[in-house]
């Protein structure tokens, strides 16, 4: 098949899309979970309204950070070197599975701390006094739920920036192998940070809800929070050693 | 709430200024980003073109390819003795020592230890009735630990805390030796070999313990015998993954750690965004991940005396 | 080493394989560990006495619930080295 640059631009214009369109989904739903439990807390507490307010603010912040990864990826991509033909192949695919990796990988990290911050601004609805705790509590949670999306940003900028230009005396066999393998690395990180981050958001929001209910415990409860949430990073972990072999062990 | 925050701000605070004084007196930042306008367009791109990320990783990652693809001379750093001193052991074993890599894990766990070897000195030294804030620290952690090991395992069980604490300082220096800005300085954890052999070692102290226990014949039984135990292969099964989940987690944590600040500060200039990173992979994450690694050994161990 | 076509799409096809399957085999183990680790924190909230006794539970747990995570992990790697 004869190569253009035209193929390089579809694949970057497309991935760009992609990473954007997906990853916009949850980053509304997971803003949209914590105005609707500040908004919620504000009526049933209405003399922590500033406190509350704040907490809001700050977790759709945080909750908004995968989001504002997968708008950088996609800018790089529109705005980046597309038109230089001598990527071949290798170049198109790399951009698509990057699009891919950080639009897929942004879904699950909002999920999981819109979830968090949710919880957080019922917490704080429910015992303003300790207020600041539950707050650092609540950012805690989400930077660790969104590690998973930090991870999904690497792996995207090492597609865009590490891929070597295709050789010039190639077989097509060898050519779709390479391609393959690095589209499937996208999809490897993408889909596999969707668990995990959902899941430590899970953690993260119950944490706070409980330093609400039962405020003295606070060190025990954080404790389990870690330990739990670092063992169910360990698929994200996985995923992520799987994508790098398949993007240099190839 | 002021007051119990301060010290650890404080902490941070020294931790990121003596980092950017090393990666100013390294002068590790050359690699440039270009943001602006051409013909018209916003455009980023590298200033330089010819830099290639992924020939720099394999020379990070995979040393002895890099320089038998690129036919060069690997560099030492100054300890041709130690290389000399390793070449020179190895004669009395089977396998001849060449490799560059198994000579920098070595060299990197040689310096841990050393490192191991001060603390305990200097702290034995400095042992006093009133604690100076040295001791404050080793005693927190040591006593924090030993409650952990009196609470999974009771309180007859007591002895396995030095075996729980050295893993524990072990891993933990492990992980923050990378941050040192020194070339030829790495994680020994993020060579897939050490977090191995560790989980193995782990997983030899939980079957001595439970043969300890309830005696040798009976343990086995567990594991051949089909009438006592339906699920004996899934349990075979079991053994293996949990050194495959204990180890590939604190690996894959760690090298994932060190691919994402080479990449980040490669593509960007600036120092503070890397060093950012760098204090949340290294401080951060290598704390988790080695108390992380501690608490599993406990529990596999805890689960065997609790039978 | 250079492929044939028919070859090339064989080998192309492992590699998909793989990526699908780590990617898709992280998924539900990250949710159920998750959901695992959020009701032990509710847990040790509701009786801190019996702390110890819930993270072993929760530890256990998670690393049973992790196993389908590993075989993903033994498949994938499978694809990607022996075919």
């Amino acid at each position: 098949m004869a190569f253009s640059v035209e193929h390089i631009q579809i694949a970057a214009y497309l991935g760009a899309g992609i990473c954007v369109g997906i990853g916009a989904v949850t980053t509304g739903i997971g803003s949209g979970i914590i105005a609707g439990e500040g908004a919620y807390g504000i009526v049933k507490q209405p003399k922590a309204n500033e406190q509350i307010f704040r907490t809001m603010l700050i977790g759709q912040a945080a909750a908004q950070t995968a989001g504002i990864f997968a708008l950088v990826i996609s800018m790089l991509l529109i705005y980046g070197r597309s038109d230089a033909p001598e990527g071949g192949w290798f170049r198109a695919a790399a951009y698509l599975a990057a699009g891919l990796a950080m639009g897929l990988g942004s879904v699950g990290p909002s999920l999981g701390a819109g979830y968090s911050g949710g919880q957080a601004c019922k917490s704080v609805a429910r015992m303003p006094k300790h207020g600041n705790a539950i707050m650092g509590n609540m950012l805690i949670g989400q930077a660790l739920s969104q590690t998973s999306a930090i991870f999904a940003l690497v792996v995207a900028f090492l597609l865009m920036y590490s891929i070597p230009n295709q050789p010039a005396d190639i077989s097509m066999g060898r050519i779709i192998v390479k391609s393959v393998a690095l589209i499937a690395s996208g999809l490897s990180i993408g889909f596999g940070t969707l668990g995990p981050g959902t899941g430590i958001g899970y953690v993260a929001g119950k944490a706070s809800d409980m330093m609400g209910r039962f405020p003295n415990e606070k060190s025990k409860i954080m404790r389990t929070m870690f330990l739990g949430a670092a063992v169910s990073e360990s698929t994200a972990i996985y995923s992520l050693v799987v994508s790098f072999l398949l993007i240099f062990a190839l | 709430m002021a007051k119990k925050k301060s010290p650890m701000l404080k902490i941070i605070l020294i931790f990121f200024i003596v980092e950017v004084v090393l990666v100013f007196l390294s002068g590790n930042f050359s690699k440039q980003l270009e943001i602006g306008f051409e013909h018209g367009k916003f455009r980023i791109r590298h200033v330089e073109t010819e830099y290639n990320l992924q020939e720099k990783i394999t020379e990070e990652f995979q040393i002895d390819e890099y320089y038998s693809q690129h036919g060069k001379t690997p560099e030492i750093y100054g300890s041709k003795k130690l290389y000399n001193l390793f070449k020179f052991l190895s004669k009395f074993g089977t396998v001849p020592f060449t490799p560059m890599g198994t000579f920098q894990l070595l060299r990197m766990i040689l310096i841990v230890d050393i490192v191991l070897l001060l603390m305990a000195l200097f702290i034995r030294k400095s042992l006093a009735r009133r604690p100076a804030k040295s001791q404050i620290i080793f005693e927190l952690v040591y006593t924090s630990l030993e409650e952990f090991v009196t609470e999974t395992l009771g309180k007859d069980k007591v002895n396995y805390t030095p075996y729980i604490v050295t893993l524990f300082i072990f891993i933990w220096v492990c992980n923050m030796i990378g941050m040192i800005p020194i070339p030829g300085f790495m994680e020994p954890t993020r060579n897939l070999n050490v977090p191995l052999g560790l989980g193995f070692m782990v997983v030899i102290v939980v079957h001595f313990t439970a043969i300890k226990m309830k005696g040798a014949w009976k343990h086995i039984q567990n594991y051949i015998n089909p009438v006592k135990n339906p699920l004996c292969l899934l349990d075979i099964v079991g053994e293996a993954s949990k050194v495959v989940s204990i180890s590939f987690r604190l690996f894959g944590n760690i090298l994932g750690g060190a691919i994402i600040i080479l990449v980040v500060s490669s593509l960007v200039s600036f120092v503070v965004l890397p060093i950012g990173l760098t204090l949340f992979f290294g401080v951060f994450v290598g704390t988790i991940q080695a108390f992380v690694f501690t608490m599993l050994a406990l529990t596999y161990i805890g689960v065997e005396i609790a039978e | 080493m250079n492929l044939t076509l028919a070859q090339g799409i064989v080998k192309a096809s492992a590699l998909l394989g793989a990526g699908l399957c780590m990617g898709m085999g992280a998924l539900g183990p990250g949710v159920g560990e998750g959901f695992v680790a959020g009701k032990a924190c509710e847990g040790i909230a509701r009786s801190p006495e019996n702390a110890s006794l819930i993270t072993r539970t929760m530890l256990v747990g998670q690393a049973v619930s992790e196993s389908t995570g590993i075989y993903s992990l033994v498949i994938a790697l499978l694809l990607i080295f022996s075919t």
